[in-house]
Order: structure tokens, then C-alpha cells, then sequence
């Protein structure tokens, strides 16, 4: 856990701290936010006899649970599709795994996959509100691309990966952290998700991960 | 004597009323028939080939009912004959059902491919015909009906017709399969026959149809020679012509005057794309062809090329400009002249499609060679040399793909239930798998059953049930959803085009049509379209009146030299060095080897050729063992890896058929000094498994596996949206597999389909080997040389590095500031 290495952003007066986890620690609120986890997506692919290795979300969750007990988080923010679909049985694995931290509050943005009935978050503890704003800071799973009255926002739902080009026709494709003029896209946590490449303006700040270092690229 | 008998005799009348004289190949087989073997028959298209087998088993069937064959009639499936193409499937028919009607025996011929229509399906379900012709898919689809036994009770001879076409492939797997399962239930009763043209390793051929262990097969050789003549059509200025390029549109003009002199021209491209090209291009040059030429190829409407077949029957049409498309199938009588733009790559696909021409037994074949860049004609040289030497190609059988494995189980599974030691008994005695061990099939078992290892209590795996030694599919949801993806042709998501107005054009690649804005203009079926907009996996365009418009490049039109070429080419090379060269392919080539020599050297036999060259993209390496893209690209991964093990390097890779280049930003430590080492046999295995491209290559071949092993669901025809949650992408899939369950048998496959299939590690043993007792000789041209630019320009690359990714990000960013 050492060996990683974040970065710390000083952007819109607060301290975000990149991780190559796929996460972003928010020093000022204590929060750890995370986007597009799409738990149990390998179970739902197994329960339809597509045969992807088990143990998936069990790994997603762990790295999680290191982040937390690594940062000491008040609150974790899931910038939406906390789930990837109905429920399964990794509802119940989730349920055990969320009383190890009883006391930190869950709050999910609900995403275009977040399907399951109101009843099923609430026994999990989770809140779930369709956008969220707090000290300013506003949060809603799809991008928006024009000025939405707040300070700043930050969204998910793209799954963002950037393209870097150079000499002797080099190219690298790597997910990312992109920070546009009023919204911020944070990368998918889930292992078990695609990417998209971003085509960001030239003077937006994106931040790369490379293997287990956060390096920016613009 | 078998010459005496009834049926004999009835055949023979017949065959003398219509003035018909059998070939010595087809008494051969019909002798062998009667005698109860197996066996290929190896003969050229045009020469009856069909009846060969299909008399024989006539005669079998008279002599066994001499005296009611004339009304015997619901006599059960007898015989299956077995097609890779539907097209070909009503052709036979109808030349079989006019034999019967003649000989007035009342089978009835039916047909079963994925046109076949819902009542016939049933009809033949009720009552099978006598003959059935089906493809490979089809089969599988019968297998996977419950109460399937029952349909094949009867059956007694199955023929696989144009074996050598399935044989290297996973369709030629499945009909290993589907035959395992055939033999299992008929057991001694079945005889199974091939016919074939004539490939590199027709004796394996015959043991990959009848399994290692048979021992009553025979081929039979039809021993008639088809007459080709090949022309090349030479650029008339050499000196301007394109050294790069793979559309010869340049040349279009002296391709006319062939079509004019002739009665139907077949124009042989290698890509959709370049069809599509040379298809509005020879309309523009020539507009009195308008209504007189047509396009074929895989991504046109299937109703729109069943016309255009038609017509080439008919002898409507003056030229069609065609990709493989038109490689196989039947025969078009009007067709005089073939023109093949570009290099065919191989001896057997330029033979097939020369055959294409003059069909009548005893007619020459014409075919005409046209160059898209200026060293292609030293191929044409090649490829003559190669036909006068009868050099074809083997067609090498697919092994252990676990893949179609999994597919013809649940297959199995959807429809009756199989019993294991019963079809581990049957498969373990095909070619295919052989040598498959009980481990493997117990992990392919489990695959099933329990999706793989590493469960814990909160698994929901569903897919086969296992009661004791049996294994059944009870979802009826997840037997229909089987029964959707039986096949192994994969291809990339297609969406269907059609007018806003309604009018069905034809499928296009779903990564091409992303890439378009609302408005673009694009080329499909030769027309100009507008893209407007993508509704339920439909594309809707109007008519364009753009001059400009994108034309699809589509996947899977590149392909590699065979190795036959290859050594054909470079001897070629020699002779042109010599200058005592009489082809004039060769004595065109002359001014571009005096460049190629002046500005750097044209390699001898005995010589590598290297040329070292910098430009403003950075500093370039090439190498020319011309042994083909396939081993190139091996070649250059494995050079690129040892190079970086002299110093942290990156590499972007290109190559094509003649050699390779290797890029970086940085100097390329090769020297005379160290040249023989790098090109070493030395720790090859070891070296190729590091160097990184195995794991892409192996990722790239995993995309059809994990689509034919049924990991990603392509979701029901018209009902994409509904099972959106169930979409994921082969690369993703990969990465899991990967990182989670690296043991997985699927992912052992694509890694052995890249080594063993893809690398060519024998072939590539030999070239190092080659080399070795070879002199190198290194160069450094001023500027870029003939032999070069074509691999230069070449836009598809590879990447092999030894920097940590760190490093190369930190250099990718001072570099763009």
C-alpha cells in the first residue's frame, strides 16, 4: 500500500487527493469518492451462464476497504452505478462487508444502472439522493457540459481513459482523471469495466494512472 | 462382379443417354463406395465431381431395392451432404434432383441452412428427405433439437463437399464434431466421404475427416490438370508508378481493353473496401458499364448478390468486381477472364480463383495480374514459378479448440442431455482432440456446470445441470439464447443500412459507423450514402450528392504470404539481381532495382538486407527476410525485445509481406558486431513468451473465442437494448480472465493460437536459422529506398518497449510541449 503513490490537486480552494486506486480523497470534508464500481456485474454475467472468473467485486470492495482504512474517510461519495443491475447475491456480500464500517455514512448519486428498489439501499445503509452538494461542491453521475449554477461539479458514467501520443509514432492508453471547466469525470473503479477516451481541450488538467502512480499528462 | 450389378448398369444407361462419359476418378469411387469405404475424392472444379459420390450412392440404393427403387418413397434421411456455402447447397440440388427425376427414383433432395423456412424446418422434422444438404452450423442446429437421433436413423453416407475449405478452420472442427457425434450413433453403418481440391497435405486431410484411427480410407485423384494462363498487366511507366499502395486504381485504365475483349470478367480485390473503390471507379472511366457491372462481396445484402449470382449465370452481366466472396461456389459458365488486383498471398487462392474462369473440361483458365504497387509484379513472377512447380499450400487443422468444444456441449446440453464418458469416448477419437487430457475435459465439464473453480457461497452460476455421469440444459431461456450463437465465423458487430425511406443496402462494421458525424458522407453496394442517424441497430442514410465520401476499411482483409511464395519471391529477387531474368515481370522492375541498388543494396540469397535511416519521425530500422507479414511481425517483436534488453528502448513495429521496421526516438543499437546474435535461435521460446506482443496477439485471438465459447452474449436479433447489462467487450473479458483466473483453458487457447497458428514458430525457426548461415548487410540510404516505403507508410502498428511506463509518460509529455 506504501508503494502507491497519489497526487495531491489544490483546485477550487480544496485539497483532492488522486489516488491510482481510482479514488479521490477530499482532504477538507473527510471523503472518499468514488464513481461507476458496478458491483456484482461479474455474478449477473455468472447467473445468466456467462462463465467470467467469481470474485470480482470481493477485490473491488477490498481495495476500497484498504482506501478507508488507509485515509479514514467520514463519508464515501459513489458518483453513481454503485450496482450494475438487479439484485444478486452480492448484495448480501456487500451487506456484510458495509457493518465493518457501520459508522461511515455511504451517500450514492444515483447512475443510469443504479435499478434496484428504494428498500434494498436502505438496508444497506445507503443514501441515495440523484444529485448531491456539498461545501458548494456539486454531484451527479452523467457529465454536464455547460455552467450549472455551482462552484464546481463532478460526474462519472464515461468511464474515462486518455490517449498520449509522441515520437516514433509512440501511443499509451490509460484511464484517468479529467478536470474540465465546470465538471470533473472521475475513472471507473470496478475492475470489471471498459473505458472511453476522452478527447479533453488542450488546457484542461487530466491526471493519468500508470500502473501504481498518478502522473499528469495536461 | 460389382461392374454387373443393377444399379451399375441403370447408372451407365443412363449416363450413355445423355452422352455423358464417366471419368476414371468417378468409376474409382463409385467402386470404393460399393465396397463400403471411406475416403476423399481429389479432383478440379468442372469435372463432376458431385456425381463421383453421388451416382455411387445411387447405385448402392438400386442394387439394394432393385425392384421397387422407382416408387420406394419416405425412406428416411440416407444421405447428408455437407457444404461450407449455401449458395452452392441450391446448385447441387437441383442438379441432383434432375438425375432422380431422370432415373425416376423418388427421394426427395432437401435443404437446411439459416434460410431455410420455419414450416420447411418442420416438414423435415416430420418426414425427412433422403437427401439432405446442410452447412456445418446447421448440422449443429439439428444437434441441439431434442429427440435429434431420431432424424439420422436411417443415414448410412455423409459427404463434406470443398473439405479443403473447412479443413483449417473452426468450421472444419465442426464438422469433425458433428461427424463424432453421427459415428457414435450409426456406428459401422456410416460412411464418410470428402472431396477436395488439391491442398499441400491432402493424406492429413483424409485424417482429419476420419478421425487418427481410421483404416479403410482412401483418395481417389481425379489426375486432370486445369490449363492457366497468366498475364500480368505492366504499369506502362514504371518509373511513376506508386512504389506503396494496396488500390491499383492507376492501372484501371489498361484493365479496360481486358473486359472489353471479353465475354464476363470476374475482377478479384482483396478487401471490401478496395471493391467498393474499384467499383465507382470503373463506372466513372467507363459509364456504358452502368447496368452491365455489379459488386459481390460479404457486407452486400444477401438478395442483392443472390441477383448478381444469378446473372452471372445468365450472362446478363459484362464484370463484377468481387471479393472472396466469390472465391467458392458454383460455377458461372460466361465467365472467359479473371483480373486480380493486387497479390493473391497464395498459390491455392490464385489457382481458385483462375478456376473461376473457362470451366468446360479442357478450357484454359485466363487470368490477369494487376499490381497495386511496383514490387508486387515481382510476385506475379513468383506465383507462375510456383503454379509451373505445383507449390499449393496446406491447409493446416485447427487443434484443441476448446472453444467449439464448449459450444458443441451445450449443445449437446440443450437437446437430449449428453452422458460424458459417452461423448469423451467420441471426441477423444477425432484429429481435433486427440490429444485432449482428462483434466481438460473435466475443467471444460465444470466450465458448464459450475462456471470454473474458485466458488464461494455466494456463486450463482447457472448454466448445465449435472445429475451423476449426465449433463443437461433444463433453461429453456439459456437453449434458446445457444441455439442463437451455434457458429464459429465471428465478426465485428454489424449493423444493417437502410434509406430513410425504407430499402434494405446492406451491413457495415459498427467501429466504422461510430467514427461518422450525422452528415458524413460514406460508400456501400457503390453507392454514395449520407449518414443520418443509428436507430434500433439500424442505420439510416439517405442518397449523397458528395463528392467525397469515407469508404469503410473493413477487418480481415489483410492477408499474410504463404511460405511457398515467399521462398518463390526471394528466388525471384535473386534472378532479377542477376539480370538474366526472361520475365517480364521482372525486366519491367529493372529502373526501380537500379534505385533500390544505388541507393542502398538488393539483397543476394545468401544476404539480410538492413537499412538504417533516420527521419523526421526518428530513427528507422528495416529488415528483409520477405517471409511474410505473419512472421514479420514475430520477427520484429522478438528483434525489438533483445534490442531493449541492450538499453531501455521503445519500438513502434510495421511490417509487410517483404520485410519489417522498427521506430524509436532514440538510435538503434545494431551493429554488424552484434547483428548475428540478435538474430539468434538462442532462448527463442523463452524470448517470444516475454516479448510483450504475445499477450496482444493472444488478446486479439481471444475475441472470437470468447464469442464462440458463449462468454459474450450478442444479445437476440432486433432486442439489443433489452440485455444492454449483459454487454462486455472481448479485451475486457481478457483482462479479467487475466488478472482473476489465469488457469483458464480459453485463455491458454488464445495464447496457443497466437504462438502456434499466428507466430508460426517453426517457420520462424527456420528463417533465423536461414539467416544465421546468412551474410547481413547493412546500410544506411540518405533517403527512403523502394524496398522500404511500402512497410513505411503502413499505418497499422505494434508497440514493444522496455522503459517503465512512468518514464515513457514523462517523455510522451516533454515531447508534446
Amino acid at each position: 500500500m506504501d508503494s502507491v503513490v497519489g497526487e495531491i490537486f489544490h483546485f477550487q480552494q480544496q485539497h483532492w487527493h488522486l489516488l491510482p486506486q481510482r479514488a479521490i480523497f477530499w482532504e477538507e470534508e473527510k471523503t472518499l469518492i468514488v464513481s461507476d464500481m458496478h458491483l456484482g456485474k461479474a455474478t449477473h454475467f455468472r447467473k445468466a451462464g456467462i462463465a467470467v472468473p467469481a470474485g470480482i467485486e470481493q477485490e473491488d470492495l477490498f481495495r476500497l476497504q484498504q482506501l478507508i482504512t488507509r485515509y479514514l474517510p467520514q463519508r464515501i461519495i459513489i458518483v453513481g452505478d454503485m450496482f450494475h443491475s438487479t439484485e444478486n447475491n452480492d448484495v448480501q456480500y456487500f451487506r456484510v462487508w458495509r457493518q465493518q464500517f457501520a459508522n461511515i455514512s455511504i451517500n450514492l448519486v444515483k447512475g443510469n444502472h443504479d435499478i434496484m428498489p428504494d428498500a434494498v439501499y436502505e438496508q444497506l445503509q445507503i443514501q441515495v439522493n440523484t444529485t448531491l452538494t456539498i461545501s458548494g461542491i456539486h454531484f451527479i453521475h452523467e457529465p454536464c457540459d455547460d455552467h450549472n449554477g455551482f462552484q464546481y461539479t463532478f460526474s462519472g458514467h464515461f468511464h474515462p481513459a486518455f490517449v498520449m501520443q509522441g515520437a516514433g509514432k509512440q501511443r499509451l492508453r490509460l484511464p484517468c482523471f479529467y478536470f474540465g471547466p465546470h465538471c470533473g469525470i472521475l475513472p471507473a473503479f470496478g475492475h470489471f469495466t471498459g473505458s472511453a477516451t476522452l478527447d479533453p481541450a488542450a488546457h484542461d488538467p487530466v491526471f493519468v494512472i500508470a500502473g501504481k502512480s498518478i502522473i499528469r499528462a495536461q | 462382379m460389382q461392374q454387373r450389378s443393377g444399379g451399375w448398369k441403370v447408372i451407365h444407361q443412363w449416363l450413355e443417354g445423355n452422352e455423358f462419359k464417366p471419368f476414371k476418378f468417378q468409376e474409382d469411387a463409385w467402386k470404393a463406395y460399393l465396397q463400403g469405404k471411406s475416403g476423399i475424392v481429389n479432383a478440379p472444379t468442372g469435372f463432376g465431381k458431385t456425381f463421383s459420390l453421388f451416382l455411387g450412392v445411387l447405385i448402392a440404393w438400386i442394387d439394394a431395392h432393385p425392384k421397387d427403387y422407382t416408387h420406394k418413397t419416405k425412406n428416411g434421411l440416407q444421405l447428408l451432404w455437407i457444404t461450407p456455402l449455401r449458395a452452392l447447397a441450391k446448385d447441387i440440388a437441383r442438379a441432383m434432383e434432375a438425375v432422380l427425376q431422370e432415373l425416376n427414383i423418388p427421394w426427395q433432395v432437401g435443404i437446411r441452412s439459416g434460410d431455410t423456412s420455419l414450416a420447411t424446418r418442420a416438414a423435415q422434422k416430420k418426414q425427412m428427405p433422403e437427401i439432405l444438404l446442410i452447412t456445418p452450423e446447421s448440422l449443429h442446429l439439428l444437434l441441439a433439437q431434442k429427440e435429434y437421433p431420431n432424424l439420422f436413423k436411417h443415414l448410412h453416407t455423409v459427404v463434406v463437399d470443398e473439405w479443403h475449405e473447412l479443413i483449417g478452420s473452426k468450421r472444419g472442427v465442426m464438422v469433425e464434431l458433428g461427424l463424432s457425434r453421427l459415428k457414435g450413433l450409426r456406428k459401422e453403418q456410416l460412411k464418410v466421404w470428402g472431396i477436395s481440391a488439391t491442398i499441400g497435405n491432402l493424406d492429413e486431410a483424409l485424417e482429419v475427416l476420419l478421425g487418427p484411427y481410421h483404416n479403410d480410407g482412401l483418395i481417389i485423384r481425379a489426375k486432370l490438370k486445369k490449363n492457366i494462363a497468366l498475364k500480368s498487366v505492366i504499369p506502362q511507366e514504371i518509373e511513376n508508378y506508386p512504389w506503396a499502395g494496396h488500390l491499383g486504381i492507376k492501372m484501371l485504365p489498361q484493365a479496360l481493353p481486358v473486359i472489353h475483349d471479353s465475354q464476363t470478367t470476374l475482377i478479384f480485390t482483396n478487401t471490401r473496401s478496395q471493391s467498393e473503390i474499384w467499383y465507382q471507379a470503373l463506372l466513372k472511366e467507363d459509364p456504358m458499364l452502368a447496368g452491365a457491372l455489379a459488386l459481390h462481396h460479404g457486407s452486400i445484402d444477401m438478395e442483392l448478390r443472390i441477383w448478381v449470382e444469378e446473372a452471372l449465370h445468365n450472362g446478363i452481366l459484362k464484370a463484377v468486381v468481387c471479393t472472396a466472396s466469390l472465391d467458392l461456389g458454383v460455377d458461372f459458365r460466361p465467365v472467359d477472364s479473371v483480373i486480380q488486383v493486387g497479390s493473391p498471398k497464395g498459390v491455392a487462392r490464385f489457382l481458385q480463383r483462375a478456376g473461376r474462369s473457362g470451366h468446360q473440361p479442357g478450357a484454359v483458365s485466363k487470368i490477369f495480374f494487376l499490381p497495386t504497387h511496383a514490387l508486387e509484379l515481382v510476385e506475379a513472377a513468383a506465383l507462375k514459378a510456383a503454379m509451373e512447380e505445383e507449390l499449393i499450400e496446406s491447409r493446416m487443422p485447427v487443434l484443441l479448440a476448446y472453444d467449439v468444444l464448449l459450444q458443441y456441449l451445450m449443445t449437446l446440453a440443450v437437446s437430449d442431455g449428453f452422458h460424458a464418458a459417452e461423448i469423451w469416448e467420441e471426441i477423444s477419437r477425432t484429429f481435433c482432440y486427440q490429444h485432449i487430457t482428462e483434466d481438460e475435459w473435466l475443467w471444460l465439464l465444470s466450465f458448464l456446470t459450475t462456471g470454473g473453480d474458485a466458488l464461494g457461497s455466494y456463486d450463482e452460476f447457472r448454466k448445465v445441470e449435472r445429475e451423476g455421469d449426465f449433463f443437461i440444459c433444463r433453461s429453456r431461456m439459456m437453449a434458446m439464447r445457444h441455439r442463437l450463437h451455434i457458429g464459429t465465423i465471428v465478426s465485428d458487430a454489424m449493423l444493417k443500412v437502410k434509406f430513410m425511406t425504407g430499402g434494405y443496402i446492406g451491413v457495415i462494421e459498427e467501429s466504422f459507423i461510430s467514427r461518422l458525424q450525422p452528415g458524413d458522407s460514406f460508400t456501400l453496394a457503390g453507392r454514395n450514402l449520407e449518414f443520418t442517424l443509428i436507430k434500433d441497430m439500424t442505420v439510416l442514410v439517405r442518397k449523397s450528392n458528395s463528392k467525397r465520401s469515407i469508404v469503410p476499411s473493413y477487418q480481415g482483409g489483410r492477408i499474410p504470404l504463404s511460405s511457398n511464395l515467399g521462398r518463390m519471391l526471394r528466388q525471384k529477387f535473386n534472378e532479377a539481381l542477376s539480370g538474366k531474368s526472361r520475365d517480364p515481370e521482372l525486366i519491367a522492375l529493372q529502373p526501380l532495382f537500379q534505385l533500390q541498388e544505388t541507393l542502398s543494396h538488393i539483397p543476394k540469397d545468401n544476404e539480410l538486407l538492413i537499412e538504417k535511416i533516420n527521419t523526421k519521425d526518428g530513427y528507422h530500422l528495416f529488415v528483409y527476410p520477405f517471409e511474410g507479414r505473419l512472421v514479420h511481425e514475430v520477427m520484429a517483436a522478438l528483434l525489438a525485445y533483445r534490442l531493449s534488453l541492450i538499453q531501455p528502448i521503445t519500438f513502434s513495429i510495421a511490417m509487410n509481406d517483404y520485410g519489417f521496421e522498427l521506430l524509436s526516438d532514440q538510435p538503434i543499437p545494431l551493429t554488424l558486431e552484434n547483428a548475428k546474435q540478435l538474430f539468434s535461435t538462442d532462448n527463442l521460446l523463452i524470448e517470444l513468451q516475454t516479448s510483450v506482443n504475445a499477450t496482444e496477439m493472444a488478446r486479439r485471438k481471444f475475441r472470437d473465442i470468447a464469442v464462440i465459447a458463449g462468454l459474450i452474449f450478442q444479445g437476440y436479433p432486433g432486442k439489443h437494448k433489452a440485455n444492454r447489462h449483459l454487454q462486455s467487450s472481448a479485451s475486457l473479458l481478457f483482462n479479467v480472465f487475466k488478472d482473476y483466473d489465469p488457469q483458464n483453458l480459453l485463455l491458454k487457447q488464445a495464447f496457443n493460437e497466437a504462438f502456434f497458428y499466428q507466430m508460426e514458430e517453426a517457420r520462424l525457426r527456420e528463417t533465423l536459422e536461414r539467416i544465421a548461415v546468412s551474410k547481413i548487410v547493412i546500410t544506411t540510404p540518405q533517403r527512403l529506398t523502394p524496398f522500404c516505403f511500402p512497410i513505411k507508410v503502413d499505418s497499422l502498428r505494434d508497440t514493444m518497449t522496455s522503459e517503465k511506463l512512468e518514464d515513457r509518460i514523462k517523455k510522451l509529455i516533454t515531447t508534446n510541449d
